[in-house]
């Protein structure tokens, strides 16, 4: 009641994780069949998300740094090598 | 007054009061492990949840709740974990009992909050049941996708399964897997067991070499020690020996130091006893000499000078008899050879005279028989038979001769058997044989000086004779 409309629209457009476009790490390797975990900084944490690849042929291993492109709440996100 | 006074302070109490206690009941704060979860009066869209069912959603701050109308819950984010305890069946069909154990928490994004609040805001304590429950069957899934070998050693495809099998079923409930491990696998096969003998064998088969090559090495070494310890003590003993000799030796000499010294000086006594014995002996033998010898010497010169006078006059005598011998022989001589001498000559004219004699009866002699063979020539039969006759009586004689040595001659056939026994004996016996050519040999110069046809005649009558 007390927040301006600015406020507003930055609470809710951070609200909850606004991953995409971020840098993750892969933390389980992505593989085409399989789902891979990624962890992404996010909400002043780091939380893991099950992870696919954008192009579903390929293989990435753990460690490797990746591009979030896209989020499916509540815990998925499709990222591209980086 | 004083009531006035206390009414007005009650009344400031209650007026700073009452506002403060009212937003005490109404101010509520999410706890940093915890989501307020606020339903009710609501007069806008609650944040980050478009088309929620209505209900707001506080993390990890303060909010006003209007008592009354709005109701307040809190959802636990805290970790919570649930054990799990599963018979299964790997991928190889090997039965095992899996003792396991689940991390998990309520998803902090407002949709894990809101699906896990729709489902267990009430529940919460049975949270862990329902989990249970669900991961059973989901860690079933995962053992039977792996191996025994995979579950020990493969983490990385343990949580990758996990998140596979249980992670986006676990997100329908707004729950997320921090962590799933597995605890203990209890292996009634002994699939284990078997699985890490030939390694522990193997490594048991080393370990047992290594023990017993050291052992090997060290007790090499230790006899080669034991070995050097012999060989040193072996040389300080041939070395204490050899001292102990010397000492012996020396105190064998320092021993017989005493002996010998007294050796010496009875030799050199000896010596000196020596000398004056040959003294003794040289004196003996001069005085020998002047007594024996030269007296001896004087009477051997004596007979010797004698001897000698005496020998040279025999010697003279015996030359003067030689001499005389001698010319004696050498008048001998010429005698004998005057004498021989005039006897040769005599000897020669009278050989000379019958030489000359014997000539004249030959030639007269090989006169006649050259006249007898002549005669011969023309009268065989006659000659033969004069001969025969002149010469019976010799050549019976000599045929007789065999029968001389018979005692008694028995003949079976008559006179005829004397005649041819006689007649044989003539013929075969060799005397006889050599009576007649001795017949034959007596007229040699006959046959010689003959012609071939008087020698054809003499052989005839050599067989003649052979033959009668």
């Amino acid at each position: 009641m007390f927040r301006t409309d600015v406020e507003r629209v930055r609470s809710v457009t951070n609200a909850d994780g606004d991953v995409v476009g971020k840098v993750a790490r892969v933390t389980g390797s992505i593989a085409p069949g399989r789902v891979g975990e990624v962890m992404i900084a996010v909400r002043g944490g780091s939380e893991a998300f099950h992870a696919y690849a954008a192009d579903p042929a390929v293989t990435i291993d753990r460690g490797t740094r990746v591009l979030v492109v896209e989020y499916f709440p509540p815990r998925t996100v499709v990222v591209s090598p980086y | 007054m004083l009531e006035f006074l206390g009414v007005i302070v009650l009344v400031a109490l209650v007026v700073v009061l009452v506002p403060i206690l009212l937003f005490r009941m109404m101010w509520r704060v999410a706890e940093p492990n915890e989501a307020l979860v606020i339903s009710g009066l609501h007069e806008r869209k609650p944040e980050g949840v478009g088309e929620s069912l209505g209900f707001k959603i506080i993390t990890g701050k303060g909010t006003m709740v209007m008592p009354g109308v709005q109701m307040v819950r809190r959802l636990s984010l805290d970790l919570r974990e649930t054990e799990l305890q599963i018979d299964c069946v790997t991928q190889q069909g090997i039965p095992l009992k899996v003792r396991g154990v689940v991390i998990y928490k309520v998803g902090d994004d407002y949709a894990s909050i809101a699906n896990a609040a729709r489902r267990f805001l009430d529940q919460q304590n049975q949270m862990d049941q329902r989990v249970h429950n669900l991961f059973a069957g989901h860690l079933r899934a995962i053992v039977g996708n792996m191996t025994v070998e995979e579950m020990i050693r493969d983490r990385e495809k343990l949580t990758s399964l996990t998140r596979e099998h249980a992670g986006t079923e676990m997100e329908k409930l707004g729950l997320i897997v921090d962590s799933m491990q597995i605890q203990e696998i209890v292996d009634p096969t002994g699939y284990i067991e078997n699985l890490a003998r030939p390694h522990a064998v193997a490594v048991l088969r080393e370990a047992r070499i290594a023990q017993a090559a050291a052992d090997q090495v060290a007790t090499q070494k230790e006899q080669e020690a034991e070995a050097l310890k012999a060989q040193a003590r072996r040389d300080s003993a041939i070395k204490q020996a050899g001292y102990q000799a010397e000492i012996d030796q020396a105190s064998a000499v320092s021993k017989q130091a005493g002996p010998l010294s007294e050796a010496t000086a009875r030799q050199k006594v000896v010596v000196e006893e020596t000398k004056v014995a040959e003294l003794e002996a040289q004196r003996a033998e001069q005085q020998l000499q002047v007594e024996v010898r030269k007296p001896a010497d004087a009477k051997a010169y004596e007979r010797i000078t004698l001897a000698k006078a005496d020998r040279d006059s025999q010697i003279s005598a015996a030359e003067a008899a030689a001499q005389r011998v001698k010319l004696e022989a050498i008048a001998a001589a010429e005698q004998t050879k005057i004498i021989g001498e005039a006897e040769a000559h005599a000897t020669r004219a009278k050989g000379l005279a019958e030489g000359e004699a014997v000539k004249a009866k030959g030639l007269a002699e090989a006169d006649s028989i050259k006249a007898r063979a002549e005669a011969l020539a023309e009268h065989q039969e006659a000659v033969i038979g004069q001969q025969l006759a002149e010469q019976w009586p010799a050549i019976v004689e000599a045929a007789a001769k065999p029968f001389g040595s018979i005692d008694q001659l028995i003949v079976l056939n008559g006179a005829e058997g004397i005649s041819e026994a006689l007649a044989q004996a003539v013929s075969q016996g060799a005397a006889g044989l050599q009576v007649a050519r001795k017949l034959l040999s007596r007229q040699p110069e006959n046959g010689r000086n003959g012609t071939s046809r008087r020698k054809g005649a003499r052989q005839a009558a050599e067989e003649a004779i052979s033959e009668s």
